[in-house]
């Protein structure tokens, strides 16, 4: 009997935030802390020569100056540590004192005041020798471009390659030929809380650092790694999270924090440390959704069976790596869409270059490849004369199919009820808006449907930890739970709880959660690539079966602990790209009915029905409104927004020059089908949703 | 050249000595601790920042301490009134109308101020209403219904 999921639970969390007592990381305060501000590169490519702190040292108020030379082990990063913590003189690691884009950091000023540390960065003088600048990834890709890491004999960072059937042998078995190149632009997370953090030594030597995250036992690890000490000595606590949608997958202010406590601890001082970056400092500090030129050149035959698909998609990673290969493995799979195409040819290459780096960003890659696909099929429809919806119903992928990958889809797929679901409700013909409403507006309405993984894939070493104590004596009176998982707004804290109370079958109430804490979880992985609510449902299942058993056995308080590790993927083969890349997948299709005038450009989104698979519905009302969230975050992405880059410089790093929806700027409706066909790998059938 | 200023926040009156570039939302956050009013931006873009001044709604980044000597402020700390939470404070909670809840603040002031002048609004009135006021989470849908919610509670 279910007592929590699959019901709506107001958030958890909601009542400190309507009453402002949330805690945000820029609300963090301790008594005698002192504040910290870094200099920033401003440099897209260069080599420093030299660099003056004196005047920084001297000024008022200034307790600390700290550069690359300060930074026990100088590199780091997520998949690769290929970034130096601090550019600059007496770096310890092999080109640690080359600035690969305008946020490198190279100085961390630690001052009794904000103000001061700010004023003292400011008399930091850099002499930078200009290194040549390269932001065209296809000018990086060519064999005489200058290489811009350390240990590389190429500037690709990732090159994944599909093979499957041959297209060369069936373009002349195809009525239509469609042939066209997609660019999308590179986008800004924009969460609304700045990076910020608080630093300290707690009274057991402890590093600890209290930050928005999204991984808290990596966070953990990268600090631990720069600092060279082991990860027992590092304590990584997520207070309120203002929002991420990936942005917040890499580090931000970690290890500087930590890093600035641990060498001041060695001078003697022993005093909290804060940073809270402004927004301009947000724009230019984190990484950005990446922008990809994608080549499509598909066939159909007169059926409207696709019969070739060749892609070859490039995308700019920007200086270092971050999550780059993941998300070109997204959009490796999603170029090809949801459709099962018998021969594909893929190539897709990650390129360095000198721009701001590009990571995850909601949907990971998943957006731009399927915004080239679903273009293509439509195109590929209005050819051959077909309804754009009957043309997806020939070619969707069902269970048993081979995907482009050329392995078996994991059981469960359900792309063509999701599509079925979503023409019905839209009442979906393809000549709704034949004629035009005036001179100048015209109405048209498109559809898109997609897949999108579960989990970091290709091959990822998969976990997530939980632990359930029962408390009580005849009956659980209170159940604690313990998990690292890290709620960013998209309400993980609340589903965490709903699914612990439902394995113990006990009232809501009664669920204690501990969350978001290395000194008091293991770890439970990433608050990414829509694996959350997938693999922490599993670890709590797991969790509470050990807990109920050690509770039948009359042990009090019951303590269950497990640590889920799911279905083992694997990397792509090198010459095919044959794998099986994913463990489970959702399902979404769309129709957006939208109003253009074609005098001024205006676009006006009017209506938007969406379906989606989510397997369950844990809690409905945060499954819709991260449906709705999202809907607007793709409509900012798709007419708004636009991260401007000029030779490796931010031109927008503002909200006054970096547009983002407001109320007035979103669709009129938003109609949601949510489906629950569930996933058999799923806990109660659940796909990833957040 | 400080300045002494005294503001009612909240109902409490208090008289700081302040530099005559303090902005408002410093000395809430700041002198006063106040944290629940947050910066999203450095632009008076976002909205985060709002407050009551006096009744109307202010971005508290683009109001000067001195300019707010003698005002009355209200802050989100100061809408529950002795532990009953505000009618918009509870239909943002019922109605999903925050997720991360960065933004939620400056979206009750905001709605605060409108709802006082408008009390029985359409969605494009509120719409237009929290045209300056960012949310990067919920696609504004769930906050409109909530303050229709509370619209119709406070009227009744």
């Amino acid at each position: 009997m279910s007592v929590a999921v699959g019901t709506v639970v107001e958030g958890m969390d909601a009542h400190n935030k309507v009453t402002g007592q949330s805690l945000f990381p820029g609300d963090l305060a301790r008594p005698d802390m002192l504040h910290m501000k870094i200099l920033f590169a401003g440099q897209p490519h260069a080599r420093m020569d030299s660099m003056n702190t004196s005047a920084a040292r001297s000024h008022p108020g200034v307790v600390s100056v700290f550069t690359a030379a300060d930074v026990p082990v100088n590199e780091y990063g997520l998949i690769k540590a290929d970034q130096p913590v601090l550019v600059g003189i007496g770096s310890n690691k092999t080109g640690g004192s080359v600035a690969r884009f305008v946020g490198d950091q190279v100085a961390l000023v630690v001052a009794e005041t904000e103000e001061a540390a700010a004023e003292a960065c400011g008399l930091i003088k850099v002499d930078w020798f200009n290194l040549p600048v390269i932001t065209d990834p296809f000018e990086s890709m060519k064999s005489d471009a200058p290489l811009l890491l350390p240990g590389q004999d190429t500037n690709i960072a990732k090159h994944n390659r599909l093979r499957k059937g041959d297209v060369r042998t069936v373009w002349n078995q195809c009525g239509s030929i469609v042939e066209c190149v997609y660019e999308t632009p590179r986008q800004e997370h924009a969460y609304l809380q700045p990076e910020a953090g608080l630093a300290y030594i707690d009274k057991d030597g402890i590093v600890t650092v209290e930050v928005a995250g999204q991984w808290a036992h990596e966070e953990q690890r990268q600090i631990a790694h720069v600092l060279g000490i082991p990860l027992d000595r590092v304590r990584v606590r997520h207070p309120a999270i203002g929002g991420a949608f990936g942005g917040r997958e890499d580090i931000s202010v970690q290890i500087v924090l930590a890093l600035a406590v641990w060498r001041l601890a060695e001078q003697g001082i022993l005093r909290p440390v804060k940073i809270v970056w402004s927004r301009e400092e947000s724009f230019l500090g984190h990484h950005k959704r990446h922008p990809y030129t994608i080549r499509a050149k598909w066939g159909a035959n007169d059926q409207g069976k696709i019969l070739a698909a060749e892609v070859e998609l490039v995308a700019d990673a920007g200086a270092y790596e971050y999550t780059s290969t993941k998300v070109l493995g997204n959009a490796t799979m999603q170029c090809t869409g949801p459709y099962d195409i018998p021969n594909v040819s893929v190539d897709a290459y990650a390129v360095y270059t000198n721009n701001v780096p590009s990571g995850a960003f909601r949907g990971f890659g998943g957006p731009q490849g399927a915004f080239a696909a679903e273009s293509q099929v439509n195109r590929l429809a209005s050819d051959l004369g077909l309804d754009a919806v009957e043309m997806r119903r020939r070619n969707l992928l069902m269970d048993g199919s081979l995907g482009s990958f050329n392995m078996p889809m994991p059981e469960g797929v359900t792309i063509r009820q999701v599509v079925d679901a979503c023409a019905h409700q839209a009442r979906w013909t393809n000549k709704s808006y034949a004629s035009p409403l005036s001179n100048h507006l015209r109405r048209g309405r498109g559809f898109a449907c997609a897949m999108k993984n579960v989990g970091f894939s290709f091959g990822f070493p998969e976990e997530c930890w939980a632990k359930i104590e029962l408390h009580g004596s005849t009956e659980i009176e209170r159940i604690l739970l313990f998990h690292a998982g890290a709620d960013c707004g998209q309400g993980a804290h609340t589903v965490l709880s709903q699914m612990a109370a439902d394995a113990c079958q006990v009232p809501l109430e009664r669920v204690e959660l501990r969350a978001a804490d290395t000194s008091t979880s293991k770890n439970s992985g990433s608050a990414s690539a829509s694996r959350m609510t997938f693999m922490a449902g599993n670890s709590i299942l797991g969790a509470a079966e050990v807990a109920l058993h050690q509770w039948r056995s009359e042990e009090r308080p019951a303590i269950g602990e497990y640590r889920f590790v799911p279905r083992q993927t694997t990397s792509l083969d090198d010459e095919t790209g044959q794998c099986d890349p994913n463990i489970s997948y959702g399902y979404v299709a769309q129709v957006v009915d939208v109003e253009v005038d074609t005098e001024t450009g205006h676009v006006q989104v009017m209506d938007v029905v969406c379906a989606d698979d989510v397997g369950l519905a844990i809690n409905p009302q945060q499954v819709e409104g991260q449906i709705e969230g999202a809907i607007v975050q793709a409509h900012g992405y798709t007419i708004l927004e636009n991260f401007i880059l000029r030779d490796g410089y931010v031109e927008t790093p503002y909200f006054s020059n970096y547009l983002i929806p407001t109320s007035l700027d979103v669709p009129d409706s938003v109609e949601m089908v949510i489906l629950e066909n569930a996933d058999p790998q799923g806990p109660w059938g659940a796909r990833g949703m957040a | 050249m400080s300045r002494n200023v005294t503001v009612t926040v909240n109902q409490s009156e208090h008289t700081c000595e302040v530099e005559p570039r303090l902005l408002l939302v410093h000395l809430l956050r700041e002198n006063l601790g106040l944290t629940g009013t947050n910066i999203g931006c450095d632009t008076s873009q976002c909205g985060s920042c709002t407050v009551l001044m006096d009744g109307q709604a202010v971005k508290s980044c683009t109001v000067l301490a001195v300019q707010a000597d003698e005002a009355n402020i209200t802050t989100i700390e100061g809408l529950a009134q002795e532990g009953e939470l505000h009618p918009l404070q509870e239909s943002f909670w019922e109605k999903h109308g925050l997720q991360c809840g960065f933004c939620t603040p400056g979206m009750i002031m905001t709605a605060h101020d409108l709802l006082s002048r408008n009390p029985d609004p359409t969605d494009t009135e509120i719409r237009h209403g929290l045209d300056g006021n960012l949310c990067r989470c919920t696609g504004y849908h769930n906050i409109v219904t909530a303050i229709q919610a509370a619209a119709s509670s406070i009227r009744s």
